[in-house]
């Protein structure tokens, strides 16, 4: 375990984020979807984290050893759609109404997309800022010698 | 002695004898006692590859190879604190060089 491997962790954090943040964006881009290429509204996705251990260090530049720590790198380990039924609205003259004129549209809150955004951008900004506090350790690690 | 200096062999400074013989310490040493030279020249390119990675990952990034902005950051960060400290351990050597060198005889 040396101090660039935190820098590892929380880079992965970023990684995962920056997926939610992609994910939230195109359910909050397809809000209005009512034609996929699978037929169908467009379906609310979910991303799912998992914890991944953190694999042995590439160098030997190690600037701390703590032996065996446990620690875990976080990844996105899947998409899932959300299986709330799409929402129906009578609109008869759109393109995609059925027979009764009802046209499905996916069951996307919209207020709640900019709450999950929000929730990631918070969590990159965290993870930005944990990164610069390893930073400011390693550095004054090294001023120790100076 | 597990804890012996690098390029000094346990037993090459004889104390014991009355005469008080000091053998140098032979330059070449065997491979499970690595010298200080080759721990630094490996060091050395360990700081390189670093920085290496972190000029790739800044092209790729630039050139928009699908690199992301904080893998790049972060490599430049690992190169630029890796070097730092290579600097300070740099100094400390030259400044120890600089005090025996100091010595009057």
């Amino acid at each position: 375990m040396n101090l660039f491997r935190v820098m590892e962790i929380s880079g992965s954090a970023l990684l995962a984020e920056r997926m939610r943040a992609e994910v939230v964006s195109a359910n909050l881009a397809n809000a209005e979807t009512t034609r996929v290429d699978g037929g169908g509204p467009f379906q609310r996705m979910h991303v799912v984290f998992g914890a991944r251990p953190v694999a042995h260090p590439s160098f030997g530049m190690s600037l701390a050893s703590f032996g065996d720590l446990h620690a875990e790198n976080v990844r996105v380990v899947g998409l899932v759609g959300d299986e709330t039924p799409p929402i129906q609205r009578f609109e008869p003259g759109h393109p995609d109404a059925d027979t009764q004129g009802y046209v499905s549209y996916p069951a996307i809150n919209p207020a709640e997309e900019m709450i999950n955004l929000m929730g990631a951008a918070r969590g990159y900004e965290m993870n930005a800022s944990a990164i610069t506090s390893i930073k400011n350790m390693i550095q004054s690690a090294i001023t120790i010698l100076g | 002695m597990t804890n012996s200096i690098p390029g000094v062999p346990p037993g090459s400074i004889d104390l014991g004898s009355s005469a008080a013989t000091i053998k140098p310490a032979a330059p070449g040493n065997s491979a499970d006692n690595p010298d200080f030279m080759s721990t630094l020249q490996g060091a050395m390119g360990q700081i390189g590859d670093m920085q290496s990675e972190a000029d790739g990952k800044v092209t790729q990034l630039l050139t928009g190879n699908g690199q992301d902005v904080h893998s790049a950051m972060i490599a430049i960060e690992k190169a630029n604190l890796a070097f730092e400290m290579m600097l300070q351990v740099r100094n400390k050597i030259i400044a120890a060089y600089q005090a025996v060198s100091g010595i009057a005889f």
